[in-house]
């Protein structure tokens, strides 16, 4: 019995001991989920379709693009002026902007012009928080 | 002690306390998106002036939801919702300021006992946890994981989702500093750069409580925010104190469940508030005025919820493990100044201990004046546009993803990934609060499994190293015991509450 529970760890290899036991329990857990689940796991095209159709595709997939967009704009905008969290600050805005127009309802004038102002000071005061008081750089 | 008291330290309570109140209070945000968005501005204020400023949004965030759950009849909190039973029809009587007072004097005392508790035990458990070795500690982590995962919605999924977050854990390098041997696995070829240290954990958890939280109201269309003629706070019936006569039982058990709700691992504060108002109404005499305007409803909802602020912190300062999503961005806090949260924490740092007790009694004090005395102004925060508010939180976001390890963009794409994981989460039904409780312990529990089977050589040492680990056997045991038995009665009685 004593040597069933023997173990002996390869400190070479002791980086793969816990992710493959672990590993192994999710496989079976998920195969379990499978079993018991399967008729919901079969019926889950109609579910998505129902969720894509009932979304709001357009505010959903907006704000991802927009986020997708201002993610990838930030480094090379900020690597024009370096160290200066310029890129921050300059994509911060019209992404705030936008995405503030895209959530909005009644796109009328009186709505949009708090939002407008909102866009432009907020993240300057953020850069100039993070920059000079917490001398933290910005992209 | 006293030096850590200064009218900085005081007014991030306060202000902390009073931006809380605000997240709270807007129904598709919360007390943890508060800490997540406002994590960075930590940085540079040192442990005990940041950890002020999220105790603070904590107790704020947890409190401030009941002001939409009493007036529209939605909780602002997931925490608010048995609020919502009895708060709401008070205010369609006209009675809604008095509803509200009701609602913030029991947040108070559920707020003060949960402290009290997390006073009293929070050492005695460190202490008693110092004596631990990697074999007890790792059991402790497993019992952690057996609770979180028996008292999910499904138990299987509630694994399943905390086993998910231990393997993601487990991405990158076996950590030198840990002992490990510094060699990498489970990282997709090409991508060696960028996940040798592996995924941070505040970006994680902002992207999941951040970002989700944003798509997900996105995918609803961002729901028009109410206007001032909706909110009617009413003045039909003043409060009186004299409505908590006959009440102190309800609101010292449902403080007393809310704490003990904390202190469970995972556990959120909405089954704090659904185990405590289930309680009110089992043992009141007047259990059929439940759901149609009855006080005690909102006292034991409210008590409950408040008094997981406390509870949840026990298990982090005394065994380095969170009891809810928010506690577990306090970890960042800690994180982000060099300081890891475990057994001899308390021991080593009395200051930042005794600093965080006096913060949490400010906050309570702080929400209770604050709302107490300006209900009527609060009350109008759910009419800021969400349209404002949610760009700037996830510039925030991209803020403090991009500044915790002082500027790598992975982090803001990490941020993005668990996002969009997040909201997935939701739609496969999976859950968030075991997955994170996983992805939080897994590196410790592989440190303790592996290093435990290096010295003794055997897997008979996890039952027999002490009566310390056969009691965890015990316990670990009970907890799935427990929850087979509690998901049974659950199929049984369909309307649970």
């Amino acid at each position: 019995m004593g040597n069933l529970t023997e173990v002996t760890i390869d400190f070479e290899r002791s980086h793969l001991v816990f992710p493959t036991i672990i590993a192994v329990v999710l496989g079976l857990l998920g195969l379990a989920i499978l079993i018991r689940d399967r008729r919901r796991i079969a019926g889950s095209g109609a579910y998505w379709r129902t969720t894509f159709a009932q979304m709001d595709r357009m505010r959903f997939f907006g704000t991802l693009g927009l986020t997708l967009a201002y993610f990838s704009l930030m480094v090379p905008v900020g690597d024009i002026w370096p160290n200066t969290g310029m890129g921050f600050l300059i994509c911060s805005i019209p992404f705030v902007f936008l995405s503030g127009l895209l959530f909005m309802h009644d796109r009328t004038l009186r709505q949009i012009a708090p939002l407008a102002i909102v866009s432009v000071v907020a993240p300057t005061f953020v850069w100039w928080l993070f920059t000079y008081p917490f001398f933290l750089t910005l992209p | 002690m006293f030096e850590i008291i200064t009218p900085l330290f005081l007014s991030l309570i306060v202000g902390g306390t009073f931006i809380g109140i605000i997240f709270g209070a807007i129904p598709g945000m919360t007390a943890t998106m508060a800490v997540a968005v406002c994590l960075p501005l930590t940085y540079s204020l040192g442990l005990e002036n940041g950890l002020a400023l999220l105790l603070g949004l904590y107790v704020g965030g947890i409190s401030g939801g009941l002001v939409p759950a009493i007036l529209l009849g939605i909780p602002g909190t997931p925490s608010s919702i048995t609020t919502t039973f009895d708060g709401y029809p008070l205010a369609q009587k006209g009675e809604g300021e008095k509803a509200l007072r009701i609602g913030i004097v029991a947040s108070f005392v559920g707020g003060l006992v949960s402290l009290f508790v997390l006073w009293l035990f929070a050492p005695t458990l460190a202490d008693f946890a110092i004596k631990f070795s990697y074999v007890e500690k790792f059991l402790i982590i497993f019992f952690a994981l057996t609770v979180m995962a028996a008292l999910s919605s499904d138990m299987l999924i509630g694994i399943f989702s905390g086993v998910l977050g231990i393997f993601i854990a487990l991405i990158g390098t076996y950590d030198i500093s840990s002992g490990g041997n510094g060699k990498m696995r489970l990282i997709p070829p090409g991508t060696e750069y960028w996940l040798e240290t592996g995924f941070s954990l505040l970006p994680v958890l902002i992207g999941l409580f951040g970002l989700a939280a944003i798509l997900e109201q996105a995918e609803l269309g961002v729901p028009r925010g109410f206007n001032k003629d909706e909110v009617k706070v009413g003045g039909k019936s003043t409060f009186s104190f004299s409505v908590f006569r006959g009440q102190i039982v309800n609101l010292v058990r449902s403080s007393g469940i809310g704490t003990f709700v904390g202190i469970l691992p995972g556990v959120g504060g909405s089954a704090a508030s659904i185990l405590a108002y289930s309680n009110a109404k089992t043992f009141s005499r007047h259990p059929e005025t439940f759901g149609k305007g009855e006080p005690a409803g909102i006292i034991a909802s409210e008590s409950g919820n408040n008094g997981l602020t406390g509870g949840a912190l026990v298990p982090l300062l005394s065994l380095g493990i969170p009891g809810d999503s928010t506690t577990a961005l306090l970890i960042g806090a800690f994180t982000l100044q060099g300081i890891q949260v475990g057994p001899l924490f308390i021991g080593n740092n009395p200051d930042t201990w005794n600093a965080m007790i006096f913060a949490m009694l400010i906050a309570n004090i702080a929400m209770f004046v604050m709302m107490y005395v300006a209900i009527r102004y609060f009350a109008l925060v759910v009419t800021i546009p969400k349209h404002i508010l949610f760009p700037v939180i996830l510039m925030m976001c991209v803020i403090g993803a991009y500044t915790i390890n002082y500027g790598i963009m992975f982090d803001v794409w990490t941020l993005l990934i668990f996002g969009i994981g997040g909201w997935l989460f939701v739609k496969l039904r999976l859950e968030v609060a075991p997955f994170i409780i996983g992805f939080i312990l897994g590196p410790s529990a592989e440190v303790y499994f592996v290093k435990s089977l290096e010295s003794f050589g055997t897997l008979s040492i996890f039952f027999t190293k002490s009566w310390i680990a056969m009691v965890l056997w015990v316990l670990i045991i009970g907890s799935i015991l427990g929850s087979v038995v509690l998901s049974r009665r659950a199929k049984g009685q369909p309307d649970g509450v």
